[in-house]
């Protein structure tokens, strides 16, 4: 009995991994796609997000089915309600991948001097995620704390942008539309970093038992 | 153990108790039996021997509970009764024992009450004048009187169960003691029950064989272990279900762990999509294999399944590292492209010219001009195409005739052949230095001095000097070209030594050359087994110095 939650435990396990890798690879060709101007590396994105939906969905049914045939207890219970809010957090960068795609998709190619800051942005956003996933693989507390701090550089970068983006509007270097996709992405980087200290949240919330909140 | 034998002691003490109990009951039953009735023949007697001396009056004044008196008359009306009232009673004539005595003088019978809990005895005697005086007692039946030790015999019983419950624990615990002792990794050394010799004979062989097992397995492990640390190529085992069974030193440095990892998700490791899709193809095809690069450096990875009786048994990865591999085709790319660039340009000059000439458009005065272009591109594609079978010659690393060169004097044949180059260039020339005999391929040697001066000439500036010095060190021999040209800027200084690298792409036409030169200096230097060291500043100088080791 145990033997077979075990495997089930590591199953999920695995597929978590996998829709962890699933946002990375998104967020990541999102922002190549965005530096390149590479409309068709955009297009594409669409598929990423899809399967990180249909991941969501199945690792969902899957902690469904632990809980009820197996109504875990203590530790196991943690694990398998961590998943539960580490995927919707997931699935929110899979989406927020997808609406910088479209962006791009919807600027045509068209790329923007001074792109340099949200660049720089966009990478530490990719860093926060990818250490936010490998926190969870290999259950590093140290790792998911540094996420949660690494937060406020790329909370910090937002307001960089902003203003850089004010001043691009006010010496009327780009022109209106741009500027404020210029703003949403920018903003769609920082909410992906939020889900990712979000994550790395849950993460010591599933070894510690500790959640922030409580 | 305890309660098989439990049960045992109990089963016999409760058989033995209720044989013993039957057959108590039956002997004793009897022997009372007899007993009573002999003792109630005596009473008669005396009873009747009274009644027949007093008559009625002896029978009402007796007070008896035990015995019951029944007086017959010989017609069977009863005269008298102890316990009851002669009147209401029936005629006895019938009665058996009444019978008998009327016949034979005395009778006797036993008669079971209607609940069978008790037995009447009656005796009867024929009195002189002929009535009958019976006696009669009541008992209990055998029956009754073992319900009535029911009780005693539950007490004994439970009595016997405890003792059974002690007298098993006490059993068990002393036959099992010396099992419990035995010295199972020595089995032959013990001194238990004899019975048990070939219980521990058989451990002591099956102790043999195991051993005997685990050292193969051991040895097994050890060379698998052995082979598969020392390997370069990084190695990781999975079974069925993707978890690591094995992993190399190779495959951990790889994935810069430290820990053992046996157990885990190989996902925790490598969750790139490359990987996750070349895991799932080899699930499918059986083999995948992939480049990626991973720490700055490329490797090649073989995904392959390994299947057993058609069961999917697990997976291997192999990584290796191709960097070098992958550089010497970049190397060999490039090369390729080069060449043909370089042997293109020449005869596209020549073409050219030789067209203008075919159509008669060039003048006759100028005819000389161009007939001079052609052969000056000839030249120099006669050129290119030397330095390229040279180098291939250094590249197949085919044996050369070796002989003492000596390096000054053939440093100064280098110089006299340039001299009109240097002159060209405003240059001075300069040879310093021992006479130093080294052994070697002197038209190597010349190679060496040749492109190394005739650099320094090409790249110094007017009023420039080129010195070339040689010196025997211990343990080397020390040449050096020292220019005061325009120098090489240091990102550079690395890649100087490819094939038709140009520190200034548009100097090549001005400078001539083939941009092969210091790529067989190179060659040259590595085929004597020596080393180039480069110094250079730009727009002061450069100076290569080669030093071949002498011990080798």
């Amino acid at each position: 009995m145990r033997n077979r939650f075990d495997e089930q435990l590591f199953e999920l396990n695995r597929e978590i991994i996998e829709m962890g890798a699933l946002c990375e690879e998104a967020i990541s060709n999102a922002v190549k796609a965005l530096v390149t101007g590479d409309v068709i590396l955009a297009g594409s994105i669409k598929e990423k997000d899809n399967a990180i939906d249909q991941k969501e969905r199945d690792i969902e049914n899957r902690c469904m089915k632990l809980l009820l045939h197996q109504q875990p207890v203590a530790r196991d219970l943690r694990t398998i309600s961590a998943a539960m809010k580490l995927i919707t957090d997931m699935e929110r960068i899979g989406d927020q991948a997808d609406d910088i795609a479209e962006i791009v998709v919807f600027l045509d190619g068209h790329i923007v001097d001074n792109m340099e800051l949200i660049e720089e942005m966009a990478q530490e956003t990719i860093k926060m995620v990818t250490n936010s996933v490998d926190a969870f693989v290999i259950k590093d507390i140290a790792l998911a704390q540094q996420v949660i701090e690494q937060d406020d550089i790329v909370d910090d970068y937002f307001l960089r942008v902003k203003r850089g983006i004010i001043s691009l509007i006010t010496d009327q270097a780009v022109n209106g539309e741009v500027a404020l996709d210029l703003l949403m992405i920018s903003k769609y980087f920082e909410r992906i970093g939020d889900h990712a200290t979000n994550i790395a949240e849950w993460v010591i919330y599933s070894i510690t038992g500790m959640h922030k909140g409580a | 153990m305890t309660s098989k034998i439990f049960k045992s002691i109990l089963s016999v003490a409760i058989a033995v108790l209720l044989a013993s109990l039957v057959v108590i009951t039956g002997m004793l039953y009897q022997y009372f039996g007899t007993m009573q009735e002999s003792q109630l023949k005596d009473e008669l007697s005396l009873a009747a021997s009274a009644t027949e001396q007093l008559g009625q009056s002896y029978l009402s004044q007796l007070d008896s509970d035990r015995y019951r008196l029944t007086w017959v008359d010989a017609d069977g009306t009863v005269i008298f009764d102890t316990h009851a009232d002669s009147a209401t009673m029936d005629n006895h004539e019938n009665r058996e024992e009444i019978r008998e005595a009327l016949l034979t003088g005395t009778g006797s019978s036993v008669r079971q009450s209607s609940t069978l809990t008790e037995q009447t005895i009656y005796e009867a005697v024929r009195l002189e004048d002929g009535s009958v005086l019976r006696i009669s007692v009541s008992r209990a039946t055998a029956f009754v009187l073992v319900i009535c030790m029911f009780q005693p015999i539950l007490m004994v019983l439970f009595f016997a169960a405890g003792l059974s419950a002690w007298l098993a624990r006490r059993m068990a615990k002393r036959v099992v003691e010396p099992l419990n002792n035995l010295n199972l990794d020595q089995p032959m050394e013990n001194e238990a029950y004899e019975e048990l010799s070939p219980l521990l004979h058989r451990i002591h062989t099956q102790h043999i064989e195991i051993e005997q097992q685990m050292q193969e397995l051991q040895h097994k492990r050890d060379e698998f272990d052995q082979i598969t640390d020392n390997m370069k190529e990084a190695l990781v085992l999975l079974d069925h279900s993707g978890r690591i069974l094995s992993i190399n030193p190779a495959a951990k440095n790889l994935y810069e762990i430290a820990s053992v990892t046996i157990g885990e998700d190989f996902l925790t490791l490598e969750r790139k999509q490359f990987m996750r899709e070349a895991l799932e193809q080899a699930k499918v095809q059986g083999h995948a294999e992939f480049r990626a690069q991973k720490n700055g450096r490329d490797y090649q990875f073989d995904v392959n399944r390994i299947d057993s009786d058609g069961n999917t048994r697990g997976m291997v990865i192999l990584a290796y590292d191709i960097t070098e591999q992958v550089n010497a085709e970049k190397h060999r790319q490039a090369f390729t492209a080069n060449v043909s660039h370089e042997l293109k340009t020449p005869l596209q000059a020549i073409i050219g010219s030789a067209e203008l000439m075919e159509n008669g458009i060039v003048k006759t005065d100028d005819l000389p001009r161009f007939v001079g272009h052609i052969r000056k591109e000839a030249s120099r594609l006669l050129y290119l195409i030397d330095d390229i079978i040279r180098l291939s010659q250094l590249d197949e690393g085919a044996e050369m005739d070796q002989e003492d060169v000596p390096l000054k004097q053939l440093a100064e044949d280098v110089c006299e052949n340039l001299t009109d180059a240097a002159k060209l260039k405003d240059v001075t020339l300069e040879v310093t230095g021992e006479d130093v005999v080294m052994r070697g391929v002197r038209r190597l040697l010349y190679e060496i001095l040749y492109n190394l001066c005739d650099n320094a000439i090409k790249y110094n500036r007017a009023g420039g000097s080129v010195t070339v010095s040689v010196s025997q060190r211990t343990n080397e021999i020390c040449v050096s070209v020292k220019d005061t040209g325009i120098g090489i800027p240091s990102e550079h200084q690395d890649k100087i030594f490819e094939r038709f690298y140009r520190v200034d792409k548009s100097h090549s036409k001005q400078s001539g050359g083939t941009g092969l030169g210091l790529s067989i200096v190179k060659h040259a230097v590595q085929y004597h087994h020596g080393k180039i060291v480069l110094a250079s500043q730009v727009n002061v100088g450069t100076t290569i110095t080669v030093l071949f080791d002498t011990t080798a």
